[in-house]
């Protein structure tokens, strides 16, 4: 490939999705006609300081494809991306996006707003979607620093993008997640208060929906745990998730599996 | 019916020659060198959002010299280059030196079949690691490419800054004292030039993938003192 020089009027500008379709590169275009491995759940919670985001390790087929997937990856500094839906599409979403945010601060010298981020994805997944049965949906959450707020991003199947000022989550575990978040959820959450929360959104979601890996305290593989706040993209080292996660699990073990009441 | 004068190359080649080095000699200089810890990038620009120098890729810078539209075009067409390479191949396999060569080559193509030369001098500036080296290329206005060995001067008056920066220069130095020589260097010896007129960007390693860093007017007052 030469030099990708342009006249004014042809001129893709900073956005590397819209060069890339220029040129020929075209991702998730292309439709392809088997089941890649899919199935999730992750959650985004909104705290008074940020946002927090817990997501399971499991790719699943028609059987478990792999134990420690990670499903939320930093798009930058300030925005977390996580997927659902077929992985290799999902991954190649996450590619995308951390590209075209990149390219844009390259281009221009400054960085997109988050809303400008969030809105960039809809009609990249409304093309993959509509035009592919490896359906792909993306979670965006992450810290608005012209408006210092945590702020999340959901998607619908034909690339809407919606902004939720409570909770989000994706992934065959949704429905269950989200019994416990609708449940828990005040909107002056502290970090502490929502990393507790999301972590048994998460436990029920694992507990209940066959696609989504609970903690595995056999191999020692616990969710993902992350925040974005003013100090960027942070994620939740093992040995704090794991205590998390091994604190629910005692508790409903002394419950004997019952969810709710003071145990809970 | 209009008339055709013959004129021969070497004609033709002197005016273009001429034609493009006007053209940069009206700008201001842009100096970059290798210090101990990495690369810098040193622009005479008193505007603080037209810039000279840019990321390109992890470990690439570019500069440019000459008129703003044309280099800047190219300074686009370098990071879509790079993007799209990393994108296709791997982030390892982007290469300063065969980005020079493109623009080398585009240059080149301009200035003989072009409607008229591009009136810009280029750079693009590698901070080496285990696979590649640290490098300085230079591309003139005419397609002619150069690596530099420690440190590059373009735009109109790059012979006597060159001078200038050669005289007080002999060991890899630090960031601190490689930005001061290149401030005297540019200013030469009978004006100060201020810090908010110094566009500065480093390539250095400092634990990121990108290792690119734009220097804050604040940061360049501070070294310079």
């Amino acid at each position: 490939m030469g030099l990708p020089l342009f006249s004014a009027h042809g001129d893709p500008g900073p956005s590397f999705w819209h060069y890339a379709d220029t040129v020929g590169l075209a991702p998730l275009a292309a439709v392809l006609h088997d089941e890649a491995p899919h199935a999730t759940t992750v959650i985004a919670v909104r705290y008074d300081q940020g946002v927090v985001m817990v997501g399971d390790r499991q790719a699943t087929g028609n059987y478990i494809a792999s134990r420690d997937v990670r499903k939320i990856e930093p798009a930058d500094r300030y925005t977390a991306l996580a997927i659902s839906g077929s992985a290799a599409r999902g991954m190649e979403l996450l590619k995308i996006a951390q590209l075209s945010f990149e390219h844009y601060e390259k281009m221009t010298d400054s960085a997109l707003s988050l809303e400008g981020k969030a809105n960039y994805l809809s009609p990249i997944i409304q093309r993959n979607n509509l035009s592919s049965p490896l359906l792909v949906l993306p979670l965006l959450a992450g810290w608005d620093e012209s408006h210092l707020v945590g702020r999340i991003f959901e998607y619908d199947g034909a690339g809407g993008c919606y902004e939720r000022f409570d909770f989000a989550t994706i992934g065959s575990g949704s429905p269950f997640a989200e019994g416990a978040l609708r449940l828990g959820f005040r909107s002056d959450l502290d970090r502490e208060a929502a990393l507790e929360l999301g972590a048994l959104a998460l436990y029920e979601a694992g507990d209940n929906d066959p696609s989504t890996g609970g903690p595995d305290f056999v191999r020692n593989i616990f969710p993902m745990m992350i925040t974005v706040s003013a100090e960027g993209f942070q994620e939740i080292a093992g040995p704090e998730v794991g205590g998390r996660f091994r604190l629910i699990n005692e508790r409903r073990t002394e419950s004997r599996g019952v969810a709710g009441g003071s145990l809970r | 019916m209009s008339n055709y004068f013959y004129v021969s190359p070497e004609q033709l080649i002197k005016d273009r020659a001429e034609f493009a080095q006007k053209g940069i000699a009206r700008g201001r200089s842009i100096v970059a060198a290798i210090y101990d810890n990495g690369v810098v990038l040193v622009a005479e620009n008193p505007s603080a959002s037209l810039n000279k120098i840019s990321e390109v890729y992890d470990r690439i810078a570019f500069a440019g010299v000459g008129k703003y539209n044309e280099f800047d075009r190219l300074r686009e067409a370098g990071i879509r280059w790079a993007d799209s390479t990393g994108y296709t191949y791997s982030r390892e396999d982007v290469d300063a030196r065969a980005l020079a060569n493109y623009y080398a080559q585009h240059l080149g193509d301009m200035f003989t079949e072009g409607q008229k030369p591009l009136e810009v001098e280029i750079l693009v500036a590698q901070l080496g690691n285990k696979l590649r080296p640290t490098k300085l290329y230079r591309v003139a206005y005419e397609g002619t490419i150069s690596d530099e060995p420690r440190f590059a001067v373009l735009g109109g008056d790059a012979e006597t800054i060159k001078d200038r920066f050669a005289l007080s220069e002999d060991s890899l130095q630090s960031l601190t004292v490689t930005l001061q020589n290149a401030s005297r260097a540019l200013s030469g010896p009978d004006r100060v030039i201020p810090a908010e007129e110094l566009e500065v960007g480093i390539l250095e390693d400092r634990g990121n993938r990108r290792t690119f860093l734009r220097l804050s007017d604040e940061q360049v007052k501070e070294l310079l003192s």
